[in-house]
């Protein structure tokens, strides 16, 4: 089945700011898609508009064909959470859930089983107050969870959680699409869900840059070079006075254009810079981010 | 809807706000009671005005329930629950609704709660004061009962302002400034005006005696009127309004 989500002419303004920009994409059914871009450009306001939360200044956005707001029960077909938490700090896990789920009769008991799913069951009864921000993605999870839905929509749901929280999420989310269920996954950098999605879409200033899948965007010689260094600022420097093409990530990272890794280290090394990432060519995911987010910036 | 009605009366009780709300009703009203039965002259004990107003502290239960139903849809947006919310129940209107039903439900465990408290309080002061007990049945029942209406409405009403006036703190001032400072005020200086505020409206369903109170039926409409006007605009904001 084609379009479980789609997007036409999605657009949103808040006074002067295009937050979403003319977006328009479509998802099918089995498919994980990382809905990516840099801060600020404009996902969780796609997402809020795809939910119903927010209403598009243009355009529109159709989940199973409706709007969100004309689904019946649309926790039985979208599970969601978005970024910030969505939780009361006096209330206890479980009885967020079963708030959640009273309101359209899903039985008390499917809260405690997705709260195993999980694996919060341990602190089902405790304060929301007291979980740590891990545990708190996993409890905007569970309630996503609820209804048994078709499509995930989760915003950034990383955030927080550690190394083995993020295996578990993603060996999640596989068995989740192998069992035709559908996946949008948001996040601000492409390592992060790369071993996760198998579809990207990529955004940049709320509108769209690369719609791919992930083995196009990775075979694709994109003649960028990832690199970082504790000292950002003078390897910037030393790789522009050698006429090279530069651009600078939020977080330090550089990706350069039409040099090998050998001549970046070889430059790096002549000016005394330390490197703390080198990574060249097809593997550099983190570079064909980086160009692809920066081409329409500049 | 009965689902839904079902989870915003578990989103009142599964803190502990409801319950704290409901102790320090509780213990306002038996403090009021019990000093004003404890200090007053014999002779202000007696006659039906004078015992009908020590027995009718109980009505301090509006500011508690009306508190409560500012809380259950300000603390929706404080802590972003309103999205979860939202998300597994688009209609606004119905959340709201939902949110209404609910609080008046507890408006009535808060008014019964109050009223009992400070009617057993009153009593019990009389009695052992040795003092006659000189009010009807008839004027008991409508204490009571005015007491329930009018509390269960005002729940209500802190509803329909909370989902105005989002920001919890702005929506905490507005209330209480006007339950203690514009209504007394009014009330005092241009009563053919404060008799129409939905806090004198509760005194007039108390039976409270004065001459620019309204008639009970009236009240009972006059606040009906204001609860169902504060609902009807801020369902009408919502619905317009994102949430983020
Ligand atoms: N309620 C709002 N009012 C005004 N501007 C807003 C509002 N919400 C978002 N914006 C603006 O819209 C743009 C897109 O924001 P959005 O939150 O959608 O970005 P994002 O891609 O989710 O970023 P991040 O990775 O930081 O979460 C930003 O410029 C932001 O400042
Ligand atoms: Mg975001």
């Amino acid at each position: 089945m084609a379009g479980i989500v789609v997007v036409e002419s999605l657009t949103k303004r808040f006074g002067r700011v295009v937050a979403v920009d003319d977006l328009s994409f479509s998802l099918e059914a089995g498919t994980i898609t990382g809905f990516l871009g840099p801060n600020g450009a404009g996902k969780t306001t796609t997402l809020r508009m795809l939910l119903g939360l927010a209403r598009p200044t243009h355009g529109r956005a159709l989940v199973f064909g409706k709007p969100y707001a004309r689904l019946r029960r649309p926790p039985l077909l979208v599970g969601a959470v978005l970024e910030a938490t969505g939780f009361h700090p006096g209330r206890s896990g479980r009885d967020h859930l079963r708030m959640l789920g009273r309101s359209i009769g899903i039985p008390d008991a499917r809260a405690d089983e997705v709260l195993r799913l999980v694996e919060l069951d341990g602190a089902a009864k405790r304060l929301v107050k007291g979980y740590s921000l891990g545990m708190r993605q996993r409890l905007g999870l569970a309630s996503a969870l609820l209804g048994d839905p078709e499509l995930l929509v989760l915003d950034e749901p990383t955030n927080g959680l550690d190394p083995e929280g993020v295996r578990w999420l993603r060996d999640f989310l596989r068995a989740t699409a192998q069992g035709g269920k559908t996946v949008l996954i948001s996040s601000h950098g492409l390592a992060e869900v790369a071993q996760t999605v198998n579809r990207v879409l990529i955004i940049n200033h709320g509108r769209l840059v690369v719609e791919s899948t992930l083995e196009e965007l990775t075979s694709s010689p994109d003649g960028s070079v990832c690199t970082r260094s504790t000292q950002p600022q003078r390897l910037l420097h030393a790789l522009r006075a050698e006429r090279l093409e530069v651009t600078e990530a939020s977080d330090g990272a550089l990706a350069v254009q039409g040099a090998t890794p050998e001549r970046i280290g070889a430059i790096a090394c002549a000016a005394g810079i330390p490197l703390s990432e080198l990574v060249g060519q097809a593997s550099s995911l983190e570079g064909a981010f980086l160009r692809l987010t920066s081409e329409v910036a500049s | 809807m009965i689902g839904l009605m079902r989870a915003e009366s578990l989103k009142i009780r599964s803190t502990r706000t409801t319950l704290g709300l409901l102790a320090g009703m509780t213990a306002l009203v038996v403090l009021v009671v019990v000093l004003t039965g404890v200090f007053a002259k014999s002779s202000d004990l007696i006659g039906t005005s004078n015992q009908l107003s020590l027995l009718s502290y109980g009505s301090f239960a509006i500011v508690f329930a009306g508190l409560a139903g500012v809380l259950l849809v300000t603390s929706e947006y404080r802590y972003g629950t309103i999205r979860p919310t939202l998300l597994f129940n688009p209609s606004r209107a119905r959340v709201l609704i939902a949110k209404l039903v609910a609080s008046f439900l507890a408006g009535i465990i808060f008014s019964v709660v109050a009223e009992g408290a400070g009617l057993i309080a009153g009593l019990l002061i009389l009695t052992a004061r040795g003092l006659p007990l000189t009010l009807s049945g008839g004027d008991i029942g409508l204490l009571i009962g005015g007491t329930i209406a009018g509390t269960a409405l005002w729940a209500a009403l802190g509803v329909g302002l909370g989902s105005l006036i989002r920001n919890q703190v702005g929506a905490l001032i507005v209330l209480l400034s006007w339950i203690f400072v514009v209504e007394p005020l009014v009330f005092a200086f241009v009563p053919s005006v404060g008799r129409w505020f939905p806090g004198q409206a509760v005194n007039a369903l108390t039976g409270l005696a004065s001459a620019h109170l309204l008639a009970p039926a009236a009240a009972a409409a006059v606040l009906v009127l204001w609860a169902s006007s504060l609902a009807v605009a801020g369902n009408a904001l919502m619905a317009r309004t994102d949430v983020s």
